[in-house]
């Protein structure tokens, strides 16, 4: 459990706040480059740890991410003609670019200068591997770009959506770090889902229904590894890294694509969780984007045109009770993505940790809040860069794999959990 | 109409979780290992707990199980009276070992023994000194066949932040 004051510091990202502090130490995913397709495309709101802010890409295809408001009579430029190089306010005309810098204010003479005192806050907003990420720190201490493995193999290798739960993100994010409900929530999908189904290591799940945990603190976050009994004296290990403040990379299955998860705070009650894909070595076959198009494995099927899942809570998550009684599925409810998100939005817009019954097997949960505390209160009280900022803390990857029972998973894994340019992945 | 999901997962809605306590007082074990870890416990065990209590294990040269009389005396509470193993892990909801890296950790075989009989959940944490990865392997390749969850810590201070998440 937490205390209050403890949940409120985790849980709070807007401005001023330490976590909304340590949140702007990062590159974080902000839109799907497809949001931005092309210059001179509509602008797009976007709000991120709780600042409202309007995107777009100009005639030369720049990048910008700024103030959603007009600073002339704050109408939102949502609303403006991106045209020209600049975003134009339709009201009065004024006119931004993509660094926030008023251009034009068509009612004063442009000798006059008073244009130039006029400037909206802007984030950089960068693009990598088919995601535009933006840095919302000062920019004295913008960090190298993103070296996560999924933005970095070519295009044809990977595949990234985004869905919005409605739900604090540190709720969402725990789910990923807390690997002991798949053996419950999740488990008709192994058999069932095509991104999952198949794979040798499946039957260990199977076997093993309860597995033990390690968890090691690493140089960006944590190591958390499940070990299940396996045959011949070794233990099938799956081992996911969480990289702070809110990346998880699921262990593998097969030579299924490795997948995972960031959790970006929209405010605190609300947040993205974007969903990657990717293979190491081999461009994703036509049959595996379709599916994950079609909401399977850790993605999941949309309300047209927008980006919230098709179930949700304004139709209680499409749940089947019968199939949850026939054991099809463990809570009624589809797909691995929707089965985590109504669970955790049911705890509240904020989950009130003051009430928790945590168990030894919470310890991943544990110990990345106490990173999360600590690395914030470092950053704020002393200004200390916290982990994985730095771009080697990003190039991990998760593991699958069989060892013998005398061998630690920090030694026989070691290489594994580096992504490592042209290996394939440690995959049972 | 608005769904019921959606009425209740409402910010409004969150004011009306019961307000009672809803698990009674843990009984948490908490041992060291070895003598380093003993002085940790040893400042923990001044703070404010919900009934966790704080031991030190017997010395841990054994190469066999000691016999069931021996462990009525195989623990020392921090004062150093003799405890009885069998009796507190039997009063216990779960047992945690706290085991500094490098240091002789056999002595956990004879509490996982107990919890196993006990039907007890074993925690051990290791807590390193220095930036050592060879004492870290050692110490959990001692403690790995017992423990039903295992942490490494870089940080003395994890350990009081587990025994306050768990209750203790």
């Amino acid at each position: 459990m937490l205390k209050k004051e403890q949940n409120d510091y985790l849980t709070q990202t807007g401005p001023g706040t330490p976590m909304g502090e340590l949140f702007r130490c990062y590159w974080m995913p902000a839109l799907l480059a497809e949001e931005l397709p092309a210059p001179d495309c509509p602008p797009v709101r976007v709000k991120l740890l709780s600042e409202r802010l309007v995107a777009f890409r100009d005639s030369e295809g720049r990048l910008g991410l700024i103030d959603e408001f007009c600073a002339h009579r704050g109408v939102s430029l949502w609303f403006g003609r991106n045209e020209q190089c600049g975003l134009r306010c339709p009201y009065h005309g004024w006119k931004y670019d993509v660094t926030g810098q008023c251009v034009e204010v068509p009612s004063e003479p442009a000798e006059s200068g008073y244009a130039a005192k006029i400037k909206l806050q802007s984030y950089p907003l960068i693009e990598k591997g088919g995601v535009l990420w933006t840095y919302m720190g000062p920019p004295e201490r913008q960090p190298p770009e993103p070296e996560f493995e999924f933005c970095s193999v070519p295009p044809d290798q990977t595949f990234t959506t985004k869905r919005v739960q409605e739900c604090n993100w540190l709720q969402a994010m725990e789910g990923g770090i807390d690997s002991s409900h798949v053996s419950f929530l999740h488990r008709g999908d192994l058999s069932d889902d095509p991104l999952f189904r198949g794979a040798a290591g499946n039957k260990y799940n199977f076997g093993d229904l309860a597995p033990v945990f390690e968890v090691v603190e690493s140089p960006g976050g944590l190591y958390i590894g499940a070990r299940r009994n396996a045959e011949d004296d070794r233990y099938y290990w799956r081992i996911t890294p969480w990289v702070m403040p809110c990346y998880t990379g699921v262990p593998p299955r097969g030579d299924h694509p490795l997948h995972g998860h960031f959790w970006v705070p929209i405010d605190d009650f609300s947040c993205w969780a974007w969903s990657y894909d990717y293979h190491p070595v081999r461009p994703l076959s036509a049959d595996e984007v379709a599916a994950m198009r079609a909401g399977k494995g850790v993605h999941v099927r949309y309300v047209p045109g927008t980006y919230r899942p098709l179930a949700n809570k304004d139709n209680d998550y499409l749940i089947d009770r019968a199939a949850q009684k026939a054991g099809k599925t463990f809570s009624g409810v589809e797909g691995i993505g929707m089965q985590d998100a109504s669970l955790q939005e049911s705890m509240g817009p904020i989950c009130d940790r003051t009430k928790e019954n945590l168990v030894g097997t919470d310890n991943g949960i544990i110990m990345a809040r106490h990173r999360l505390l600590k690395a914030a209160r470092e950053l704020v009280g002393k200004g200390k860069i916290p982990p994985g900022v730095d771009p080697e803390h990003q190039k991990v990857r998760q593991a699958a794999l069989l060892l013998k029972r005398d061998v630690p998973y920090e030694q026989g894994a070691k290489e594994a959990l580096v992504a490592r340019k042209g290996v394939r992945q440690t995959s049972v | 109409m608005i769904s019921e999901s959606a009425r209740a997962t409402s910010q409004s809605e969150s004011a009306y979780r019961v307000p009672y306590r809803n698990s009674r007082e843990r009984a948490v074990k908490v041992i060291a290992l070895d003598s380093t870890s003993a002085a940790l416990l040893d400042e923990l065990a001044r703070l404010p707990w919900n009934g966790a209590r704080f031991f030190t294990a017997a010395p841990p040269i054994r190469e066999n199980a000691p016999k069931e009389g021996a462990l009525k005396a195989w623990l020392a509470d921090l004062a150093g009276h003799t405890m009885d193993l069998v009796a507190e892990v039997s009063q216990s909801d779960f047992v945690v070992v706290v085991a500094s890296a490098g240091e002789d950790a056999r002595s956990a075989s004879v509490i996982a023994e107990i919890c196993a009989l006990r039907h007890k959940t074993l925690i051990a944490l290791v807590v390193p000194s220095a930036d050592d990865e060879d004492a870290v392997l050692a110490s959990l390749k001692q403690l790995r066949p017992y423990a039903k969850m295992l942490v490494v810590t870089h940080g003395r201070d994890y350990v009081e932040t587990m025994l306050s998440a768990l209750r203790a």
